[in-house]
């Protein structure tokens, strides 16, 4: 019987050579996707053990805010509440996935630094991991989306499977920024406070919560080159019956192969210091 | 590649595993701390690697130099020198873990690093948890988990602790449980550094004896020790290291005579 498992390491032999062994960390992470789902589920289930409602408690915080937030909302902007709550409560709960795989994001090679550095497992099993992991938790949030798609009546007008394009869009996004900042933050620790600052910044620059007026403008341009405001049109318009502005999927696919060729580009560059960062 | 690397002994056949090393030398940036000041102190120590200052306030640790390493299947390699001669460095390369900075690593079979039993242990979760959790992590598939689940579990005698998290358990229960998941993945080529010895004396039995079994049955045992009783007693052959340079491998009939020699610094 020949022995399948082979490994050979080499020094850098250039650019090509480590694209090619980034590659093959690629190629491996992805057959080991159960891994990452492992770890991901592991940590879902770890991160609310002795608590009754778990991941529910931040469905339920997440239901709170909507309701508090849509109706002061519908109140201050004059949009009635059946407008403004499923808009609010969209936007919550995808922003929530948006911001939170970006912010943790930061931590996945760094909390990962025990495995990586005594064992061949690829290293974006780790990126995987926290991509997935705010899958899981997007999965109990949607207890809130179903609720407000049946309340609101809105699956009468709703466009799933152009919603479900733009979430996997927006997958492919978050990817590569989650790829990015973990990189990033491995190497300068100062890095995971300062993209929670854009993360809040960005959310009050989004329109999660307020309802775009009208695009003139300091306002079109809010919106134009918002790149987490496409982000979230992309799902959110779908599934309240509206058409995406023509250009948000051409701007998510292209912010999509910029993103991953810069992301992955760095990780080819330092792929072999990440684990001596850490 | 490596001016210093020597032709195979023999081409290794494929069905058996072997490790090949040529001119090995790994570097390590340390950032954020400046040696500059330290260097004058530390011009002549007795431990670690080379410090270098590299560009940018970051400093680098040179902790292999130009090591060559053969093994065949059946090879027990006992690894000897100083704290921070760069043994577990070297075991961790050949884990997969750290990049050659120069030079080449070759493995051929399935490799597990025995290195620290802790890995992928969350204190939180219960025995049976982590059993899955660690196995997974040791490159099992859901289903040979479960599968060897219940013999892990049998073997760490923890028996209805299994379901309690593993943060209410002793030290040595905690052992016991990361012993038994660590050990039950076979492996071609093993890497420890320092034989395990966990649990009380009854556990330490039957742990030594499940060690020795999956030492048989692993092609290559690469074992890093300060112990030469425990390399005599488990290698047939012996390295010594000094300061990132590995000498040549020797039988281990001549680890006195390897002892003998004058270190390079």
């Amino acid at each position: 019987m020949d022995i399948a498992e082979h490994m050979l390491r080499t020094g850098s032999r250039g650019f090509r050579d480590d694209l090619g062994r980034a590659v093959d960390d690629l190629r491996r992470s992805v057959r080991g996707l159960g891994l990452s789902w492992s770890l991901a589920w592991h940590d879902v289930v770890s991160r609310y053990r002795g608590s009754i409602l778990g991941p529910f408690w931040i469905t339920l915080s997440m239901a709170v805010m909507v309701l508090g937030i849509g109706f002061l909302y519908a109140e201050l902007q004059n949009i009635p509440l059946a407008t403004t709550l499923p808009f609010v409560a969209l936007g919550i709960v995808f922003w929530g996935l948006i911001s939170q795989t970006v912010i943790e994001g930061c931590e996945s090679f760094v909390q990962a630094s025990g495995m990586l550095s005594q064992t061949s497992l690829p290293m974006l099993t780790f990126v995987w991991r926290t991509v997935l992991r705010n899958l899981a938790t997007l999965l109990h949030h949607l207890v809130i989306v179903v609720a407000v798609i049946a309340g609101f009546d809105l699956w009468r007008v709703m466009d799933l499977p152009l919603a479900l394009a733009g979430l996997a869009l927006v997958l492919a996004n978050i990817s590569w920024m989650c790829l990015l900042t973990a990189i990033i933050s491995a190497r300068f620790r100062d890095i995971p406070q300062i993209v929670m600052s854009i993360m809040q910044f960005s959310m009050f620059m989004t329109p999660v919560f307020w309802q775009p007026g009208e695009r003139v403008g300091l306002m079109d341009a809010v919106l134009t080159w918002n790149p987490f405001f496409h982000m979230l049109d992309a799902i959110r318009a779908p599934l309240m019956g509206a058409a995406p502005e023509a250009s948000t999927f051409s701007v998510l696919i292209v912010m999509a192969l910029a993103g991953w060729a810069v992301a992955f580009g760095l990780f080819t560059a330092t792929r072999r210091r990440i684990v001596h960062y850490l | 590649m490596s001016r210093s690397a020597k032709p195979p002994t023999a081409p290794p056949r494929p069905d058996q595993a072997f490790i090949s090393v040529r001119g090995l030398t790994l570097r390590f940036p340390v950032y954020g701390y400046d040696a500059k000041s330290l260097k004058k102190h530390l011009a002549r120590v007795a431990v670690g690697g080379r410090l270098d200052q590299a560009r940018h306030g970051s400093t680098t640790v040179t902790a292999i130099t130009g090591l060559d390493l053969e093994l065949r299947a059946g090879d027990r390699l006992g690894l000897i020198g100083h704290n921070g001669s760069g043994k577990t460095t070297l075991l961790r390369a050949l884990s997969g873990a750290y990049e050659p900075d120069e030079g080449q690593i070759e493995v051929r079979g399935k490799i597990a690093p025995l290195l620290d039993l802790s890995l992928g242990i969350d204190p939180t979760a219960t025995g049976l948890e982590n059993i899955r959790l660690r196995g997974r992590i040791a490159g099992l598939s859901a289903r040979q988990v479960e599968d060897k689940l219940e013999e892990i579990a049998a073997f760490t005698g923890l028996g209805p602790f299994l379901a309690m998290p593993m943060k209410t358990y002793s030290a040595g229960m905690q052992a016991r449980l990361a012993f038994a998941v660590a050990t039950a993945v076979e492996a071609d080529v093993l890497l420890m550094d320092e034989w395990i010895a966990v649990g009380d004396a009854d556990f330490q039995k039957i742990a030594h004896q499940r060690l020795l079994g999956l030492v048989e049955r692993a092609g290559i045992l690469v074992l890093a020790s300060h112990d030469l009783d425990l390399i005599r007693l488990y290698c047939n052959r012996v390295m010594r290291m000094d300061a990132g340079v590995g000498s040549e491998v020797v039988s281990i009939k001549a680890l006195d005579e390897l002892l003998a020699r004058p270190s390079v610094r």
